[in-house]
């Protein structure tokens, strides 16, 4: 059986902006995919893509067996978007916010799937409820029934625990989990947060400045770039060879990071080479996907955000 | 494609009459002409209006000309709805459903003229309360009604037209600031044209208010029989620009 999502050599560019650099990946049917990276990375792009809103400059790409560019219409009958950003009408109830939903999709029979939908998100009593007075939990559920409405293949999320609070986003992961398993639809969802690509995506593909630079499960990845982080944050001027031998060294921005494999076995000797320096604090990062992004692109995923806002302002500036 | 636009139209509507604001806008803007612009001329001699404006009413002058301006003025509501869905994201929830990009232009369009034709009943109620005597014509008021839906579709059209690919919240201020006045006063919305130096007649006999106005005194005032030109006029203006704003949407209607 074909992929749910097969992206080939997909390019964009916003002016003389580089925005997607031929990426490729599939998402498999019923997998919990994600792409994971800063912020300005191309992730909304990728999705602006796949959902028939943006053409790409070149490269191809095929959601629930269709052609998004030569068939947008097919695409978009078999797909559900949830945003970042809860959106939904406020002025209207959850329920005429559902009926208009089928309306665009041009279902006919869809209240009792309406029903059952409010009923699995707790929501039903609320439905004849203005949506403006609605939680932001009670928003965001509404929404995913929005999106599941019409039993599409594939739903997509756009960073969807963004801006949640620790608990209301762990919660939000079981839902997701959940929906992927009772409505047996795939998911493909963006995030940079480096937990939640790990705890929720069965394979996920990192990206970096519009390029995929690594793809496979959490495990896969962590086995295969994954090391511990000693970081230190100094004052004051070294020589970063001499810590060489204990293993690969990167000092950026008033950091010094070593990769190695056994950091709390050489952490005292590596003091001890730096006894002419102010050390301000040590940190021992055991392998996760942050020392794996760290691996593979020299920063962290925080320190990439410093340059991707940089990076938008460039886009925004291309478009204008 | 009808269905939908049915669905987002309902979806204006409900948005429109939920809230308070509108209510109050609704009756306050009739009153406030009514009562301000249409005493101005109260202490004028009585056969000073009658050569003037055939009418020894101003108020009664006013209205048809008021309504007409109106539906142009109630034109930048359908941008700023437009710019609203755009700014809160929801434009990219309805063309992320096999939704075309006119559907929800034609919505918004009908918007904007539902929320103009509304005050029409409106405003005649309140004059007549206020003691405006009317001479009517009905073929003329059915026409006069027609022609005003149309001059609306046309001024929202305009206004979406405008305003298709921006996002930003002063567009459609602007753009009503400097299409509104100069049509008003360059219409004969509020004073005849009998007086006008030649430039400002030239400009009048193109302007769509002008026929707006004109059809309503006739059928409101003079009881005149209806004049087809002046319907088709306004009929042709609103298709017009209803097939250009659907070309121009489709083609550059940008989610954010």
């Amino acid at each position: 059986m074909e992929s749910a999502v097969i992206v080939e050599n997909l390019t964009k560019n916003y002016g003389d902006v580089l925005a997607l650099d031929h990426i490729s990946f599939e998402v498999k049917h019923g997998e919990i995919f994600g792409l994971l990276g800063p912020n300005g990375a191309g992730k909304t792009t990728t999705i602006k893509i796949l959902t028939g809103l943006t053409k790409p400059t070149s490269g191809r790409a095929i959601v629930a067996g269709f052609d998004v560019i030569k068939q947008p219409n097919e695409v978009k009958k078999r797909i559900g978007w949830i945003a970042a950003e809860v959106i939904v009408d406020d002025d209207l109830t959850a329920w005429e916010n559902l009926e208009l939903q089928a309306k665009l999709e041009g279902l006919n029979d869809w209240k009792d799937r309406a029903s059952e939908l409010l009923k699995y998100f707790g929501i039903y009593e609320f439905k004849d409820k203005q949506v403006g007075k609605f939680s932001t939990g009670m928003r965001k559920k509404l929404e995913m029934s929005m999106a599941l409405l019409h039993s599409p293949e594939v739903i997509f999320m756009d960073e969807p625990t963004i801006g949640l609070d620790v608990s209301t986003r762990k919660a939000l992961w079981d839902i997701i989990r959940q929906i992927n398993k009772d409505f047996r639809v795939s998911v493909l969802l963006t995030t940079h947060y480096m937990e939640e690509a790990d705890m929720l995506c069965e394979r996920i593909a990192i990206i970096n400045k519009g390029r995929i630079i690594a793809l496979g499960s959490p495990a896969e990845l962590k086995e295969k770039y994954g090391t511990d982080v000693i970081e230190i944050d100094y004052e004051g001027k070294t020589d970063q060879k001499k810590l060489e031998k204990f293993g690969e060294v990167i000092v950026y921005n008033g950091k010094i990071r070593i990769k190695t494999n056994n950091a709390e076995n050489i952490i005292a000797d590596v003091l001890k080479q730096l006894s002419d320096l102010k050390i301000k604090a040590v940190r021992i990062n055991k392998t996760s996907l942050d020392t794996v992004f760290l691996t593979l692109t020299g920063t962290t995923l925080e320190e990439g955000e410093f340059d991707a806002r940089r990076f938008y302002m460039t886009i925004r500036r291309a478009r204008r | 494609m009808i269905d939908k636009v049915i669905a987002l139209y309902e979806r204006e509507m409900k948005r429109f009459f939920r809230s308070r604001y509108m209510w109050v806008m609704i009756l306050a803007q009739p009153i406030m002409w009514i009562i301000f612009f249409g005493s101005s001329f109260s202490q004028v001699p009585k056969e000073f209006l009658e050569t003037f404006f055939h009418t020894t009413d101003y108020i009664a002058f006013i209205i048809p000309g008021e309504l007409s301006v109106s539906m142009m003025m109630v034109g930048s509501f359908s941008s700023m709805s437009l710019i609203q869905d755009k700014r809160l994201g929801y434009l990219r929830r309805i063309l992320i459903t096999p939704t075309r990009k006119s559907a929800v232009f034609y919505a918004k369009v009908l918007g904007g003229m539902t929320r103009g034709i509304i005050q029409v009943p409106i405003m005649i109620l309140i004059s007549l309360l206020l003691g405006v005597k009317y001479n009517v014509d009905w073929l003329g008021l059915l026409e006069w009604i027609i022609g005003l839906i149309f001059i609306g579709i046309g001024f929202s059209s305009l206004y979406g037209i405008i305003t298709a690919n921006t996002s930003d919240w002063q567009a459609p201020g602007v753009v009503s600031n400097l299409l509104n006045l100069p049509l008003m006063f360059s219409s004969t919305a509020l004073f005849p044209a009998a007086f006008f130096p030649s430039w400002l007649k030239l400009v009048s006999d193109g302007n769509p208010l002008t026929y707006a106005a004109e059809l309503g005194r006739d059928a409101l005032l003079y009881g005149d029989p209806p004049n087809p030109l002046y319907l088709l006029y306004l009929v042709a203006f609103g298709i017009i620009m209803l097939v250009i704003g659907t070309i121009v949407i489709e083609k550059y209607l940008t989610v954010d």
